[in-house]
């Protein structure tokens, strides 16, 4: 058996990494049905929470490269910065295979982010969504906006938000099989839907 | 327009310690970071491009009427000891501070109010005020962003909220801090502890002014570290309860040494006014030690009330650049240190020895 513990004493969240090779046989990758072979334990806050993934799956994830991975890690260096009057964490990104899609906006790559530490534009929040998303785990408290909204744009995020809530309250429907309620929510939907075709009242103060 | 030399004759209110309660929360700060549509964040936008969102973005926060004869200088305009004075003012940071063509600071007549342009965001709106007052600068803030979103597109997504460069800030955009002055638990040794017990909320905590726990000066900032999936009001509910607790704190620890050692805190007290009112060359780590326990003494009844304002604010004037404008020239760290001691003693010349009743 092969165990392989990837140092990461600069890192926070931890992240401990252990690569079986032939031992476990019975468990199943969390995202394909491949046999897992990679068990990846990432502690945040105290609380570990496990994964287990197939050697191609945890590739694309980029647990399996050591430098990566470690995201909302504290900037040792910045704590004494008296100046920058902040102690926001620096970030540090992976992903899986190296992309070189760009940003159609702003022609940002993905793996800039590892340089820089951040974005080119508020595009690439959109076209790198999954991407910003998966590495978003442990810095904040949450993974959608629950704060204000400008003005003029109150409606159409409320919208947005409710008809999220509707689409998931469908899927649990129609996996109970519950059609009666399945086919009321639909409805409920495209009324929302078909009304998008209208202008938006606009909204002035939230 | 406000000139430099007015901003520097006129530190604000919340420089010198305004508030009545602002023995241990010197002050508080609110930052909002806010980005423009369709325009490449400043880190990644060429010079040309953000040469030229500038005068658009500059021309919305100089019309506000907030900014009426506020002090507005494009980064290049200044020279490197006016950018650092502004640093140590906390008007601008030390990043923007790097920065010339093409970015730009705001900062309205009382300096509650200061708009960062093209700084790592295209705008980083900021208010702060002495105590803990959060919510009143929130309140500020909050209604120049309110103003600014009429006539700017902000970058907004109904997932992720404000669109900011760094996705540490994304979500709120919002940077809730509070500077504060914490020897007591410092000399207790129970810094530590409250360090810990802080960062396991999720806030964060880390010196003013030096490296490490012990930071010089015995002023600390919390903040709050995450800005995404909790409003406004529950990430300012929890940092303002946190500080509340943290003060607290502070003060049973001020309390337990003054019963358990009053002579250790007599003497500590008593000789950092000596060297401070004694000194010809002092640097800045032993000025800021000794200013922090001379402010403690204030607290304690040794010194009379007004001598924290003075701590406060020769805690500013004795930062490096601030010494380098006054004295109209470069200065070596050696000139400095005796410039420092020269400003300090001057400042203290009437202030009397230690009162210390506190010794049966």
């Amino acid at each position: 058996m092969l165990t392989k513990k990837i140092p990461s004493a600069d890192a926070f969240p931890f992240a401990i990494l252990y690569l079986q090779s032939s031992i476990v046989s019975a468990m199943q990758c969390e995202h394909c049905d491949n046999k897992a072979t990679v068990f990846y334990t990432q502690i945040i806050d105290g609380i570990g929470k496990k994964s287990c993934l197939c050697e191609s799956c945890a590739n694309e994830q980029g647990i399996t490269d050591p430098d990566g991975f470690l995201l909302g890690s504290q900037d040792i260096q910045n704590q004494g910065d008296p100046s920058s009057s902040e102690a926001s964490p620096k970030i540090k990104v992976s992903i899986g295979k190296p992309s070189n899609r760009s940003c159609p906006g702003c022609g940002f790559a993905f793996d800039d982010l590892k340089k820089t530490g951040r974005l080119g534009c508020s595009e690439c929040y959109d076209f790198f969504r999954n991407e910003i998303k998966n590495n978003l785990g442990g810095m904040h408290k949450g993974t959608s906006h629950t704060g204000r909204v400008p003005a003029g744009m109150l409606e159409a995020f409320r919208e947005r938000q409710e008809l999220e809530k509707l689409e998931e309250k469908l899927n649990k429907a129609i996996s109970s099989e519950d059609y009666e309620k399945a086919a009321a929510l639909r409805d409920e939907i495209g009324k929302i839907t078909s009304q998008d075709t209208t202008p938006p009242e606009q909204q002035t103060k939230p | 327009m406000m000139r430099f030399s007015t901003l520097m004759k006129h530190p604000a209110d919340w420089m010198t310690g305004a508030d009545t309660d602002s023995a241990i929360v010197l002050t508080s700060r609110i930052r909002l970071a806010r980005n423009i549509t369709g325009a490449p964040f400043p880190g990644w936008a060429r010079k040309e491009e953000r040469i030229k969102i500038l005068p658009e973005l500059r021309d919305k926060v100089e019309t506000l009427a907030e900014m009426k004869d506020a002090f507005s200088h494009q980064l290049s305009e200044l020279s490197s000891v006016q950018k650092q004075v502004l640093v140590e003012r906390h008007l601008i940071s030390r990043e923007q501070a790097a920065r010339s063509e093409g970015s730009a600071i705001v900062v309205n007549r009382n300096q509650t109010l200061s708009v960062m342009i093209n700084e790592e965001d295209h705008l980083r709106l900021q208010s702060i005020r002495s105590g803990l007052h959060l919510r009143e600068a929130y309140q500020l803030i909050t209604s120049i962003d309110k103003d600014l979103e009429q006539s700017l597109p902000y970058a907004f997504d109904h997932e992720l909220g404000y669109l900011t460069a760094c996705p540490t800030n994304v979500g709120t955009g919002l940077r809730a801090s509070a500077m504060i002055h914490l020897p007591g638990l410092v000399i207790s040794d129970h810094i530590g502890q409250v360090i810990q017990a802080v960062g396991k909320l999720g806030l964060a905590v880390r010196g003013i002014f030096g490296e490490g726990t012990e930071s010089l000066g015995h002023l600390f900032q919390i903040s709050n570290q995450s800005t995404l999936g909790e409003s406004e009001e529950d990430i300012l509910n929890r940092l303002e309860r946190v500080i509340q607790k943290v003060r607290e704190q502070e003060r049973n620890a001020r309390s337990k040494l003054l019963e358990e050692d009053p002579q250790m805190l007599a003497d500590k007290i008593s000789r950092a006014y000596g060297q401070l009112k004694y000194a010809y060359v002092i640097d800045s780590k032993e000025a800021l030690t000794h200013l922090s326990l001379v402010r403690l003494g204030s607290d304690m009844g040794c010194f009379p009330r007004e001598t924290m304002k003075l701590c406060d604010s020769l805690l500013m004037d004795i930062e490096p650049a601030h010494l380098q404008h006054k004295a109209d020239r470069k200065l070596s760290p050696e000139e400095r240190d005796t410039m420092r001691a020269e400003i300090i003693r001057s400042r203290l010349q009437n202030l009397t020895s230690p009162v210390i009743n506190f010794i049966n």
